[in-house]
C-alpha cells in the first residue's frame, strides 16, 4: 500500500538577484520516511530548506504539508537542524533548551520534562547547568539533535546532522533517526554522505544548478543505473571468450586469477540480453561465477551530476 | 499562560543581562559615583580657601599701603612688601630663595598715573584664577583710593558717586529666579547620560545581533520566529534593561541625595538660610556653591526631566538601536562594523556637541532645528527644556512626533536590512548592496 504523502512541493521557484536557486521544484515525500536531499554545494538545497522553514519565501510555486498549504501555523510542526549550526555560548544549556523548545511552541513545563528525558537518554544531564564552552563539540551536538527533535515534530529537516560526530556518536544518531522514523516521524536528511544515504533513506531527490535531476527510491535509482554490467568469472582461453559473441558488449577490464581462471568485468548494451551473452560464450569457456555490479549511489550521483552538466550548460556561472 | 514568541525573546534578553554581574555593578556604582562627585563638588565648595603669600614690590612707593589698609580678607592675602628697603633685583633673588612666597607682584612706577600700565606676578606655581581675580581686583581698588588721596577727595564722596548695581531676571509667569548658566549645567548631565544611554544600548544591540550570527544559532531561531520578532524582542529587551538601570539610578540617587542633603548639608535645605546668604552676596564663590546645592535640591522639576528623558531615550534608542541592528545583521564580526559605526555614530556625537554650544543661545535657530531633527533631538531638546524657556510646549511635541515617525521608519529599513543580513554569510556588504537587499522581497 502506498504511504500517503507528507509533505509536497509544487513548481517551487525561488531567484535571487543575479541567479536562479530553484527553477520549478516538485517533490513529494511520503509520510514515515527518510527523504535524501542530494546535490553538489551550491544546487539549492539550502534555499530549498529554507523555505520549507518559512526563513524565505519563495518567489513562485506552493508547497503543502498534509495537504494544507504551508503557513506559520506548521512552525511547530517542523524540526530543523542547520548544517551551521550553533548556541548562545553564555548560556546554561539547559536554559537554552527550554528557551528553543519555546520558541517552538511547547511550554515550559512540558519542555523541561521531555528534555529531561532527551539528556538523560543521551547521557548528558549532568551538563544541564554548563554553558556550551564546557562541552565538547560532540556533545553540543547531541544537544542541538534534541532541541530539534524535542517538540515531536511531523517532519524534521537534517542537514549534514552527522558532521563533527565521531563514529560512536554518528551510530547512535543514526539509530535516533531510524526510530523516529519507525515512530511517525517524516525525515528529509541533505548530506554529501552517500553511505549514510544507502543505508537510511528511502527516497532521494538529486539536484543540480537549481533544477531536480533525478528522483525516486533508493532501490529503483539502483536498478535504474545498474547500466547491465556483470562480472563473469570463467575457466578458458581470454581470446576464446572474447570472440565468442560478436558485438553488443564491451570488455570493460580483465584479470587473471590463477593459471586458467579469469574475471571479467563486461558492460552488454540495451540490446543484447544475458540469456544471449552466456548461451554464446558457453560453448568456449567454463562459467564458476556470474555477478551483477550494482553502481553504488556516490558513482550514481557524480555520474548523473556530471551529465546534467553536460546537457545543461552552468547557467550560474 | 504561555508566553509570546516575541515575549519569550524580550524575556531571554533582558534577564540574560540583569543576571549579569557588569549590568549589576554599572547600576549600583553609578550612582554612587555620581552622588560622590556631587558631594565632593559640594564639599570642596565650602571648603576652598585658599592663602596665598605674596611678595609687593612697589615702585610707586604709595600703594602698599592701600592694600595692607583696604585687606578684606587678611586669611588669602598676606602682603609682604619689600619696597623702600631693596632692589626689584634683591626683591627676585628673595622670592627666589625663600620657600615662604608665593608669588612676587611687581607694580611699576606709572601704574598709578597711567592706571593702564601692567604689573608683572612671577611665580613658581602658577596662581590659580580665584588668586589672580583677587589680585587684580585689590590692585586696582588700592590705585583707586591712592587716585582718591592725590587728588584730595574723601572716600566718602567717591562712595556716593561709585555704583555696583546689579540684575536679577525673574521669569514673570513663573516669578522664579533665572539661573541659566545652572540650569543649562544640569540640561548638560543630561545630555550626557542620555548621548552614553542612547549609545551604550545602541551598540548592545549590535553586538547581540552579531553574536547570535557569529555563533550560528542564528539560523535556528528564524526558523521558530520571524526575523522581525528576533529583532523587535532583542531591541525591546535590551531597550528595558536601559530603563531598569536608569530607574535604579533615579532611586539610588534620590535616596542617596536626600541622606547627603540631611547629614552633610543641613542648612542648604534651609530657605531663610539661603535667602539670608543671597541678601549678603559677598564672595562670588560662596554664590556659586549655594546655587549649586539649590539647583540639585529646588530647582530642577525632576519629574519633567525624568519624564522626557525615559521618552527621547526610548525615542533615541529606538532610531539608532535599530540601525545599530541592521549593520550588526550585514557584517560577521565586530572588526568589520567600523565602516558603517560612522554614519551611525557621527550624528549622535555631533548632537552631543551641539548641545555643548547652545547654551549660551539656547532658542537661537541650530538650538530649535537641532532640537526638531530626530538624529540629534533626544539630547539638544533635553538641554533645551532644562534651560526652559517660552513656547516650549509646541516645538517639545513636534520634536516627540518627527522622533516616532522617524523611528517607525528606521526599524522599518533595519528589519529589511536584518533579515535578509543575518543569513549571509562571507563578503562585507557594500552600502549599495544594503540598498538592494532593502528592496529584497519576501
Amino acid at each position: 500500500m502506498e504511504k500517503p504523502i507528507l509533505f509536497e512541493a509544487k513548481e517551487v521557484t525561488k531567484n535571487y538577484a543575479n541567479h536562479t536557486a530553484l527553477n520549478k521544484l516538485s517533490l513529494k515525500i511520503p509520510e514515515k520516511s527518510i527523504f535524501g536531499l542530494l546535490g553538489p554545494n551550491g544546487a539549492g538545497k539550502t534555499s530549498f530548506i529554507r523555505i520549507i522553514n518559512q526563513i524565505t519565501a519563495p518567489d513562485s510555486g506552493e508547497l503543502f504539508l498534509q495537504g494544507k498549504s504551508l503557513s506559520r501555523n506548521h512552525i511547530k510542526d517542523i524540526g530543523y537542524l542547520p548544517e551551521e549550526r550553533g548556541l548562545y555560548k553564555k548560556m546554561k544549556i539547559g536554559e537554552q533548551a527550554i528557551y528553543l523548545a519555546q520558541l517552538k511552541g511547547m511550554d515550559k513545563k512540558e519542555a523541561l520534562k521531555k528534555l529531561k528525558v532527551w539528556f538523560e537518554k543521551f547521557d548528558i544531564l549532568n551538563w544541564w547547568n554548563n554553558t556550551i564552552e564546557d562541552l565538547s563539540k560532540g556533545m553540543a551536538q547531541k544537544i542541538q539533535f534534541i532541541t530539534t527533535v524535542v517538540h515531536k515534530p511531523k517532519l524534521l529537516i537534517l542537514d549534514e546532522p552527522f558532521s563533527g560526530f565521531d563514529p560512536i556518536n554518528t551510530n547512535l544518531i543514526k539509530n535516533e533517526i531510524l526510530s523516529l522514523k519507525e515512530n511517525g516521524t517524516t525525515i528529509i536528511l541533505s548530506t554529501h554522505n552517500m553511505n549514510s544515504v544507502e543505508e537510511i533513506c528511502d527516497n532521494i531527490a538529486l539536484l543540480n544548478n537549481s533544477n531536480k535531476v533525478l528522483e525516486g527510491s533508493v532501490e529503483n535509482i539502483k536498478e535504474k543505473f545498474s547500466e547491465k554490467i556483470w562480472e563473469v568469472s570463467f575457466k578458458g582461453n581470454s581470446v576464446s571468450f572474447a570472440n565468442s559473441v560478436w558485438g553488443g558488449w564491451e570488455l570493460l577490464s580483465q584479470q587473471q586469477i590463477d593459471e586458467n581462471t579469469i574475471k571479467a568485468k563486461i558492460k552488454l548494451s540495451e540490446k543484447l540480453l544475458l540469456n544471449d551473452f552466456i548461451r554464446g560464450i558457453l560453448d568456449n569457456v567454463e562459467i564458476i561465477e556470474l555477478n551483477k555490479v550494482t553502481p553504488n549511489m556516490n558513482d550514481i550521483f557524480i555520474n548523473v551530476v556530471k551529465q546534467s552538466e553536460k546537457l545543461q550548460p552552468n547557467e550560474n556561472e | 499562560m504561555k508566553m509570546s514568541k516575541i515575549g519569550l525573546i524580550i524575556s531571554r534578553e533582558y534577564s540574560s543581562r540583569v543576571k549579569k554581574k557588569s549590568f549589576i555593578l554599572l547600576t549600583i556604582l553609578g550612582p554612587l559615583l555620581m552622588v560622590g562627585f556631587i558631594f565632593v563638588a559640594l564639599y570642596l565648595g565650602q571648603q576652598e580657601e585658599e592663602k596665598v603669600n605674596i611678595l609687593i614690590h612697589d615702585d610707586t612707593f604709595t600703594l602698599t599701603q592701600f592694600i595692607t589698609y583696604n585687606k578684606e580678607n587678611p586669611n588669602k592675602l598676606v602682603v609682604y612688601d619689600t619696597s623702600g628697603t631693596k632692589s626689584y633685583n634683591d626683591a627676585i633673588a628673595d622670592f627666589k630663595k625663600s620657600e615662604h612666597y608665593d608669588l612676587l607682584v611687581y607694580l611699576p612706577e606709572n601704574i598709578v598715573k597711567t592706571k593702564k600700565s601692567t604689573g608683572i606676578i612671577q611665580y613658581k606655581k602658577p596662581p590659580t584664577a580665584k588668586a589672580l581675580t583677587y589680585i587684580t581686583n585689590t590692585i586696582n581698588k588700592a590705585i583707586e583710593k591712592s587716585t582718591l588721596q592725590f587728588y584730595n577727595i574723601p572716600i566718602e564722596d567717591y562712595d556716593r558717586l561709585k555704583s555696583d548695581v546689579q540684575f536679577r531676571t525673574i521669569d514673570i509667569t513663573t516669578s522664579e529666579e533665572n539661573n541659566n548658566l545652572a540650569k543649562s549645567a544640569v540640561g548638560l548631565v543630561f545630555g550626557v547620560i542620555i548621548y552614553l544611554f542612547i549609545f551604550m544600548y545602541g551598540v548592545q544591540v549590535m553586538k547581540a545581533v552579531i553574536e547570535e550570527k557569529t555563533n550560528r544559532i542564528i539560523e535556528v531561531l528564524v526558523s521558530s520566529v520571524k526575523p522581525f520578532q528576533l529583532m523587535m524582542g532583542k531591541i525591546v529587551g535590551i531597550m528595558l534593561v536601559g530603563l531598569t538601570q536608569f530607574t535604579i539610578w533615579v532611586l539610588l540617587c534620590s535616596i542617596s541625595l536626600m541622606v547627603l542633603s540631611v547629614v552633610a548639608f543641613p542648612d542648604m535645605m534651609d530657605a531663610a538660610n539661603q535667602a539670608d546668604l543671597m541678601q549678603n552676596n559677598i564672595g562670588s564663590e560662596v554664590v556659586m556653591e549655594n546655587d549649586f546645592a539649590d539647583l540639585v535640591f529646588r530647582q530642577i522639576n525632576w519629574p519633567l526631566m525624568i519624564g522626557l528623558f525615559i521618552f527621547y531615550f526610548i525615542g533615541g534608542y529606538l532610531l539608532y538601536g535599530s540601525l545599530m541592528a541592521a549593520i550588526g545583521a550585514a557584517v560577521d564580526s565586530e572588526t568589520d562594523t567600523q565602516q558603517f559605526m560612522i554614519p551611525v555614530s557621527m550624528p549622535l556625537f555631533f548632537a552631543y556637541l551641539i548641545a555643548v554650544n547652545i547654551v549660551g543661545n539656547p532658542h537661537g535657530t541650530t538650538a530649535f532645528w537641532c532640537s526638531e531633527i530626530p538624529f540629534t533631538s533626544p539630547i539638544v531638546m533635553l538641554v533645551r527644556v532644562a534651560i526652559g524657556g517660552e513656547g516650549m510646549v509646541w516645538q517639545v511635541l513636534l520634536s516627540m512626533f518627527l522622533l516616532i515617525a522617524t523611528f517607525i521608519s528606521t526599524t522599518w529599513i533595519a528589519a529589511k536590512i536584518y533579515r535578509v543580513g543575518i543569513l549571509m554569510y562571507g563578503k562585507k556588504p557594500s552600502y549599495k548592496e544594503l540598498l538592494k537587499w532593502i528592496r529584497f522581497k519576501g
